[in-house]
């Protein structure tokens, strides 16, 4: 009995315009924007290789450590599955400097140079944000007359007098439109594979293609639960007119209205006001820094600041970044007899002043760290744990955990850039090289780059992916099973 | 339309009939019919508004609506006041930069005027217009120190540059917009006018209501034009009063200011709203026409918005992009090295050359000279050129997206406002002709001092005098009104051709319908 529920609601429900119309439409959307987002994926892709042929060749330049110190640049690859989802992909540095005076953050990122900026004032959508806005109307509209028109034609009180529970009448219809549902879900992602495999710019492995399947996954869950809000608004107004116009509007205020009314209403702004104090702080150590370095200078036996060799100062002073820090360095290409005697000196001096840059650099990123977090992370944090409060929230934050393009999956490759950081510290420590004559020379050959240490990014597994998105993704669920028992309990005790 | 129509069925009578009495005859009786229909169109409209006003669909729309309006005033006041603060902050640090260097002409040269910057626009809660987007700000700059020698250093003059879109890379937030006046239009009320116009005539249809009304002496065309009126009038009740609870908040905030000329651009942008929602009205009869179950006739109509007012604004800009192409960042940087290594190709031999401070200028110093202002002039051109070609891709690009009314909508706001992309190409046009306008004060108050060589360019073939920082020429930031008119009037009369369109299409569709 079962089964012949099951088999009819699917014919009901294949038969119909409605779902023609949804296959047609998703199809249309879905390949017209994927075109539009390879475009763009593979832009941004010639970019990054680009801006890595370029830094390496500015880093290979360079004679001296010192002088690569500032020009080491990493790239941050552009994520082929942004096509889904794109996230802070797109939007946030993707190049950053590499050196022992500072410890690199999202902050210090930058960006390369795009084509042409003023694109961005046409709004990108993405694959999920077609999902999000189209599949939760499709599943309003294949619901709001599941149970109400069942009501108005009568035909409810024809099933009902065969010995078929309540329970398995709803459940029938809901597997049966969910089916039917996710034909052209499917469809249209299968179209999209195929169009992402013929790009030969666009890699994936099977981790890519796992990933896929988890946000195929949590787009059927918010699918499913579009539907079952669709059918409890079917079952409370028993009138398809009421229910349709009802579910509407429920999905324009979940969908359209209340992610953007809610940062617009909730001032979630970054405040910057703690900063100056920080500023200060930060100043402060590079005083002291100073102050240690003149002391050392008294102290040493070539006295004063007057040396033969010229060094300069690399000097970064960028309070909004809550960065000031100098240290000195040197290209030299010779160094005459005259000054030799100076050299030991000045390699103590830059060991000494190399150290402490160092030392300096970590205790600062101690005061850096939390203001950063107060000022940008947690009002982010707040402005998407309010946008969770919509289930088209809770499905975009699933699927951006999924794609990796969320604030961690960012975040990711800035942590890589720090430990990249750390290991260059570490090279320089063990190699000796703040105390070595290439520091600030290269009379005596110019620096073999190759053997700094290498970066590489991979962005994080699929076992981290999924972890990220199981909070969500758990939530969605259970919106789905108190909706379920909602609907159940209402349609029960409804007289027929 | 419909009197017309009423008017030439009248005429046949009147052929038949000879004669001035029987004339003026079948006149009386034609404006007899015409305030027959008057009255007519006038009661169907009652009941259709009635009907409308005391539906779910009307309540929903309210709430929304005021829901909407109110929060996009709270956001927006906050929003203004901070902004308002930062431009007045940032001009005047522009201005001490200016003055500090008003200590010598020579300075006003190299530094030039310094960033320039748009001043917000008090309209700007009707249309963001992907303000944070745009650059704030275009600029004469110096370049710096060119050369040093032991004999002599030459800073390079000012020219002007224009800053690439800056969308804050630290900002971590969620992409969401600021809810505005256009986006309430395009997106909230074109979705209001399919819900109520959607079952306008295919449900009557249904519940045969609509042949008991065309067995009266009822013309279809009378039908559809009630029907359009009420829920054109049903609609406006709830825009209208959620504005203008907007527009008191924000009123009586004090921090907004709103002149005479402000209130006219509202008023203008209400009017474009309702061109606006007739367009979807339009849309939702001539579907309701021609389906005759009301649930086909919505999903038709949904799947249409969400294509046309959803989609397509966004997807056909991104497409259109390569249609017309501008200057790769890889040529821009080519050009601007080989602008740079013009000066070893030719004019090699200015480094022997000293520039000195004899009058009348030496061929060293006017050498120089020439040097230095052809170098700010050609950077000048690179930097514009780039510029020029990037405007006219975007604006290649919007031209496309006005096949989306929601498109040309939001530029007719935006254009009304004074914010966006237009706005922009206003503010860059202000700004070189400021550009231009400095450049004159300079060569100016040089040509009179006495002590200055006339060699604009190096040190010493510039006046060192300092100059009046009253006399320097400022940069104001404002807007011509004449132009925001005209950039809007496009769009305002594109949305009216698609308004007829649609309603025709409605008409005729509605006049075959079988009963």
């Amino acid at each position: 009995m079962f089964l012949t529920l099951i088999r009819r609601e699917l014919l009901d429900n294949l038969m119909t315009f409605r779902f023609a119309a949804a296959v047609v439409i998703m199809l249309l959307l879905v390949v017209a924007n994927t075109v539009v987002l390879i475009k763009d994926y593979e832009g941004r892709l010639a970019d990054y290789n680009t801006a890595v042929k370029t830094h390496r060749q500015e880093l290979l330049e360079r004679k001296t450590y010192s002088d690569g110190m500032g020009k080491i640049t990493l790239d941050r690859p552009p994520n082929p599955l942004s096509i889904f989802n794109t996230g802070l992909d797109k939007r946030s540095g993707n190049e950053i400097n590499v050196s022992h005076a500072f410890t690199p953050t999202i902050w210090d990122a930058k960006k390369h140079e795009a084509e042409n900026s003023f694109f961005n004032i046409f709004t990108s959508i993405d694959i999920v944000l077609i999902f999000q806005g189209i599949l939760s109307l499709l599943a309003l509209i294949f619901a709001y007359n599941a149970i109400a028109g069942e009501y108005e034609h009568g035909t409810l009180r024809l099933v009902l007098s065969h010995p078929v529970r309540r329970g398995s009448i709803l459940f029938a219809k809901y597997i049966g439109a969910i089916v039917c549902l996710f034909v052209p879900l499917l469809m249209s992602l299968l179209l999209m594979l195929i169009l992402l495999t013929t790009s030969a710019t666009i890699s994936l492995n099977t981790d890519d293609f796992l990933r896929i399947g988890g946000i195929v996954f949590t787009s059927l869950i918010y699918l499913s639960l579009f539907y079952l809000i669709g059918m409890l608004i079917s079952a409370i107004t028993r009138r398809t007119s009421t229910a349709l116009i009802l579910s509407i509007f429920v999905w324009g205020f979940l969908v359209l209205v209340y992610p953007n009314l809610i940062l617009t209403a909730v001032d979630t702004a970054p405040q910057t006001d703690t900063k100056p104090a920080t500023y200060h702080q930060v100043k402060q150590m590079w005083e002291e820094f100073e102050r240690k370095r003149k002391q050392f200078l008294r102290n040493d036996a070539v006295p004063g600041e007057d040396w033969k060799l010229s060094f300069y100062t690399r000097f970064n002073d960028q309070p909004s970044r809550l960065l000031y820090y100098h240290y000195p360095g040197g290209d030299l290409e010779t160094i005459d007899e005259k000054s030799e005697p100076q050299v030991p000196h000045a390699q103590n001096y830059h060991h000494y002043l190399g150290m402490l840059t160092v030392n300096i650099a970590e205790r600062r990123w101690l005061i850096r760290k939390p203001v950063f977090e107060t000022i940008y992370v947690q009002p982010a944090n707040k402005a998407r744990i309010l946008l969770k409060f919509s289930p088209a929230g809770l499905y975009d934050a699933a699927t951006e955990a999924w794609t990796g393009t969320d604030l961690n999956g960012t975040q990711d490759f800035f942590r890589a850039a720090q430990r990249y950081r750390q290991a260059v510290v570490n090279y320089l420590h063990d190699e000796k090289i703040f105390a070595s004559r290439q520091w600030f020379s290269a009379d005596q050959g110019s620096v073999d780059w190759n053997t700094l240490p290498q970066f590489s990014f991979h962005r994080s597994d699929i076992a981290i992916n999924a972890k990220r998105a199981v909070p969500d993704l758990f939530l969605l669920f259970m919106m789905n099973i108190l909706l379920f028992i909602a609907i159940f309990l209402v349609f029960v005790k409804s007289e027929v | 339309m419909v009197l017309e129509n009423l008017v030439k069925t009248c005429s046949p009578n009147q052929r038949a009939g000879a004669g001035c009495a029987k004339e003026r005859l079948c006149q009386v009786s034609a404006d007899r019919t015409a305030r027959k229909i008057k009255k007519m169109v006038w009661h169907i409209t009652k009941r259709e508004l009635y009907d409308h006003l005391n539906s779910l669909r009307f309540a929903f729309t309210t709430v929304l609506l005021i829901g909407l309006m109110i929060v996009n005033a709270i956001g927006y006041l906050g929003e203004h006041t901070a902004q308002s603060t930062a431009y007045q902050k940032k001009v005047s640090a522009s201005l001490d930069k200016m003055r500090s260097n008003a200590e010598s002409l020579y300075n006003l040269l190299t530094e030039g005027p310094g960033p320039l910057y748009k001043k917000p626009r008090p309209l700007s809660f009707c249309a963001n217009g992907g303000e944070t987007f745009i650059p704030e700000s275009a600029g004469g700059v110096g370049e710096g120190l060119f050369m040093t020698s032991s004999r002599f250093s030459i800073s390079t003059t000012w020219r002007m540059k224009y800053p690439q879109s800056n969308p804050s890379l630290w900002d971590l937030m969620p992409d969401y917009t600021n809810v505005d006046w256009g986006d309430i239009i395009s997106i909230a009320l074109s979705l209001i006018a399919i819900l109520f116009t959607f079952d306008a005539i295919s449900s009557e249809q249904e519940r045969g209501t609509l042949r008991l009304t065309l067995s009266n002496s009822i013309s279809r065309g009378t039908v559809l034009v009630s029907k359009f009126l009420a829920a054109l009038i049903t609609i406006s009740i709830p825009f209208l009063i959620a504005a203008l609870i907007n527009l008191f908040l924000l009123y009586t905030s004090g921090s907004v200011p709103l002149a005479a000329s402000e209130w006219g651009r509202l008023g203008v942008i209400v009017f474009i709203a309702f061109v606006y929602v007739s367009i979807f009205l339009g849309l939702g009869l001539l579907i309701s026409s021609r389906v005759s179950s009301s649930s086909t006739s919505l999903t038709i109509l949904l799947l249409i918005w969400v294509v046309w007012v959803v989609l397509l604004p966004a997807t056909i800009g991104a497409l259109t992009s390569g249609l017309q192409p501008t200057m790769t960042h890889n040529e821009l940087t080519a050009r601007q090295q080989s602008l740079a290594s013009r000066f070893f190709e030719q004019y090699d031999e200015l480094w022997r050359k000293t520039p000195s401070r004899e009058i009348p200028a030496t061929e060293e110093t006017l050498l120089w000279s020439k040097y230095l202002t052809e170098d700010a002039r050609d950077n000048e051109k690179l930097n514009e050129e780039h510029l020029n070609a990037q405007i006219a891709q975007v604006q290649f690009s919007r031209s496309i997206t006005r096949i989306s009314p929601a498109s040309s909508v939001r530029y007719a706001i935006e254009s009304l406002a004074g914010t966006g992309f237009t706005r922009h190409v206003q503010f860059l046009k202000h700004v070189r002709r400021y550009a231009g306008e400095f450049r004159t004060f300079l060569t100016e108050t040089d040509r009179v001092d006495p002590e200055s060589p006339h060699a604009l360019g190096p040190k010493e073939g510039t006046s060192q005098k300092p100059v009046r920082f009253e006399s320097i020429p400022k940069f104001e930031d404002r807007i011509s009104f004449g132009g925001a008119y005209n950039a809007a009037a496009t769009d305002i009369l594109l949305l009216l051709l698609f308004f007829v369109v649609l309603f025709a299409g409605a008409f005729l569709s509605f006049i075959r319908v079988d009963v």
